[in-house]
């Protein structure tokens, strides 16, 4: 980018760089000339028409009327979120998340799958996967990704020998190959040919036998949030940002910085590697893990906020998981919605052998 | 099958804390067949001549001849009448002891035209009575679908007061349809334009008397080829919103807002009358609360129904943005017939005020009218104006009133005030 240039979005008037073809800060689609070249049989012209057809003809979010066929609230005439632009899971009555557009972005292209046994603290897994913006087709790959890893992730039974250690290093081999799957997924859902291939983060939390293994690629996060005392980061963000903390930059300085959220490794076609770092966590106590994009982290970065606001949330709406899931995203949206926010949470009691 | 299309034009983005979002809905009708074809129900037509006194000589038997030439164009199977009017109205055929309408057929339309052939022109001018025997005429033929009139009158309504006339509209509005021409100068253009907007008509001068017929022949080749019976424009906007006005603004412009019958609290109906193969536009302005930056909504649902059934829609949007490349934008088409709006009134308010001796608002008004003609490129509104003022330049309005006009221009340009002209692609 040349020093007397700044290219501004067309949508939201915030800084983009050159060769950007969407917008970061609000996903606006800054190449218009390639727009028009888009003919009948783009994929990505299909998908359109698809998702139009996806429009929930369901409830309103905004005032509880009924969605018409065309996809506006026949009370209040608020547009209905596609399918895509917002979504939850709750497995089990102890996990939850809940998958949003956010307020300025145009497209969701955050995505999370969750799965768990039925019994409280048992087995579960939880998977975020953040589209990065600046290519084409990021809300698809990142929502193979999500499923593909998760799938993984929940077929896994292997225990290694049975010992501690051996548990643990064979859910982290599983971590591996969820990250393959979740790469592969990124690879075929962008033609081989595109300028802009799909790419996406990558966070994974596994419970099982009494202990979290969580691992990452890229800036999304995973949490140990014990009831009593300190928040636990679980993952390290592979970015510009983490590696000024790194050198000593204090967090708040290194976050807030033009180069923050430029992310120094994810999954797609033209990254160099993809192997999660991953770290495990014994549940001694009993506590939230929380796996999420930095839609809601932009807002809440210190493990210990995010204890405090996970808690508050979580106590107002009577410790129920998918109740504060949509009221983390829902916060998240009150303080800007400047990104797409996903937020998952498993409710972990100490105690299981 | 007729088949319907609906388009928006409009500019959907508002600034930040707007509130108004202002359409343009074109609706268009084609395959709409002949009049009676769309199985909604048997179609009436009644041909109404003024008989009045004023009509002796030339004119009458050019309305006698006028009555046949529209006669000759309704279709066989159609139900007719013909209603003669003065100071009182009488049914001049079908002929017999009570009131009634026959089906054309080659003998019913030798009869009709024996009948007419027999008016005789007496005494004085009630249109209002001629109008409440057409609604019970039509009356009388419960399978109609379709009901339309041709009224032809030469002058002003003397023998009852505005007030009937006024009471007489409201009780038969809704009962029929009516296209209103106005022969000589004679006539109150306003009176009868009265009737004809509310009567979802047209309203138009027949300079002289030998050009009755020909239009007449035309009047009715165009009621026959209206083969969709009744439509309603219907709109939907959104809880605690607000509608500031919807108007058709071609061919004619017509405000339609108080017409509104509600289909439910947040839908309304506004009757369009009969269609044929054509194109209508609608201008719609809505008023909703202001939501934050990025956010998006409807507006408005605009659709066209023929009984319950929606046959097009087109959606009116509003989507917040800070930008104002895009928010400052006007839409062309809104700004065009915003123009033939005002054009229309200007027209009608100088030459009210130019009849009441206001030389100086109505060469103000009709200045502005020559202005907006010439903005909005309606030519054969700026050739009727010069027929009325002396433009010195058209460009900012400066008109003199003409000395000598000629009453016949004058009525030309009053009638043809709510003509429109479609913007130039």
């Amino acid at each position: 980018m040349s020093a007397a240039t700044v290219l501004r979005c067309p949508g939201c008037g915030d800084e983009t760089s050159a060769g950007d073809r969407f917008c970061e800060a609000c996903g606006e689609q800054l190449v218009t000339a390639l727009a028009t070249d888009a003919d009948a049989t783009d994929p990505a012209a299909e998908r359109a028409v698809a998702s139009e057809q996806e429009r929930a003809a369901g409830v309103c979010r905004s005032c509880g009327g009924v969605v018409g066929e065309d996809g506006y609230c026949q009370t209040c005439g608020t547009k209905a979120a596609l399918a895509r632009d917002h979504f939850d899971a709750e497995p089990a009555p102890w996990v939850a998340m809940t998958c949003d557009r956010g307020v300025r972005h145009r497209r969701n292209e955050d995505a999370g799958a969750v799965s768990a046994d039925p019994e409280p603290s048992s087995r579960a897994v939880l998977v975020v996967c953040d589209g990065v913006s600046s290519s084409t087709d990021s809300d698809v790959a990142s929502l193979a990704a999500a499923t593909a890893a998760q799938q993984v992730l929940s077929a896994g039974r292997a225990r290694g020998i049975g010992t501690p250690d051996s548990q643990t290093a064979a859910i982290v081999a599983r971590l591996e190959a969820a990250a393959d799957a979740a790469r592969e997924a990124v690879v075929a859902s962008t033609a081989a040919d595109s300028p802009d291939p799909a790419s996406c983060t990558f966070v994974a939390a596994v419970v099982e036998d009494g202990r979290i293994v969580a691992g990452s690629v890229g800036d999304s996060r995973a949490y140990w949030l014990p009831d009593r005392g300190e928040g636990v980061a679980l993952t390290v963000d592979d970015s510009m940002a983490a590696e000024l903390i790194a050198r000593g930059v204090p967090r708040e300085e290194a976050e807030s910085g033009p180069q923050a959220h430029a992310i120094t490794r994810w999954l797609g076609v033209d990254a160099p590697e993809h192997t999660p770092r991953t770290r495990t966590q014994d549940i001694d106590s009993d506590g939230w893990l929380l796996v999420c994009s930095d839609g809601l982290w932009n807002y809440c970065s210190e493990a210990r906020d995010l204890a405090g606001l996970v808690r508050r949330t979580a106590a107002e709406h009577d410790g129920r998981p998918l109740a504060t899931t949509a009221a983390l995203v829902d916060w998240a949206n009150a303080q800007g919605g400047r990104d797409n926010i996903t937020v998952a949470l498993a409710r972990l009691t100490s105690g299981r052998t | 099958m007729a088949q319907f299309t609906a388009s928006v034009h409009q500019n959907e983005f508002l600034p930040d804390g707007g509130t108004d979002v202002h359409a343009i809905v074109t609706v268009t009708a084609s395959g709409a067949g002949a009049a009676g074809q769309s199985g909604s129900g048997d179609v009436g037509e009644i041909v109404i001549i003024d008989t009045s006194g004023s009509m002796t000589g030339s004119n009458i038997v050019a309305a006698q001849q006028a009555a046949v030439a529209a006669i000759d164009q309704i279709h066989d199977g159609v139900w007719f009448a013909v209603i003669g009017g003065s100071h009182v109205a009488s049914l001049v055929f079908p002929g017999g002891r009570g009131l009634g309408m026959v089906r054309m057929d080659a003998h019913a339309r030798a009869a009709a035209r024996a009948a007419v052939a027999s008016l005789r022109a007496d005494g004085g001018t009630a249109m209002g009575t001629w109008l409440q025997l057409a609604a019970r005429v039509f009356g009388t033929v419960p399978s109609l679908g379709q009901r339309h009139a041709i009224l032809l009158t030469d002058g002003a309504n003397q023998h009852e007061t505005p007030e009937q006339l006024t009471a007489t509209i409201g009780a038969v509005t809704g009962q029929f349809q009516c296209d209103c021409r106005g022969v000589g100068a004679a006539w109150q253009v306003d009176e009868v334009r009265r009737i004809a907007t509310a009567l979802l008509g047209s309203v138009d001068i027949i300079p002289s008397p030998d050009q009755m017929a020909g239009q007449f022949a035309e009047l009715m080749q165009q009621a026959m080829s209206r083969g969709i019976a009744d439509a309603r424009l219907r709109m939907w906007v959104p809880q605690g919103a607000e509608i500031l006005f919807v108007r058709q603004v071609a061919p004619t412009v017509e405000d339609l807002t108080g017409r509104r019958q509600e289909v439910n609290p947040l839908t309304g109906a506004y009757p369009t009358g009969s269609w044929g193969d054509e194109s209508r536009d609608y201008h719609v302005a809505i008023r909703l609360a202001a939501k934050a930056i990025g956010q998006e909504q409807l507006a408005a649902r605009v659709q066209l129904a023929l009984g319950e059934e929606v046959v097009a829609q087109g959606l009116v949007k509003a989507q917040w943005s800070n930008d104002d490349t895009l928010t400052t934008r006007i839409s062309p088409e809104v700004a065009h017939y915003t123009g033939q709006t005002e054009l229309a009134s200007m027209i009608q308010d100088g030459l009210a005020a130019k009849a009441a001796g206001d030389t100086v608002t109505a060469t103000t008004k009709l200045g502005r009218a020559v202005q907006l003609a010439a903005e909005t490129g309606n030519d054969e509104a700026t050739t009727r104006l010069r027929k009325v003022v002396d433009i010195d330049d058209a460009e900012t309005g400066t008109v003199r009133l003409r000395r000598s006009v000629d009453k016949l221009d004058e009525m030309a340009l009053d009638t043809a005030s709510t003509k429109t002209t479609r913007i130039k692609k």
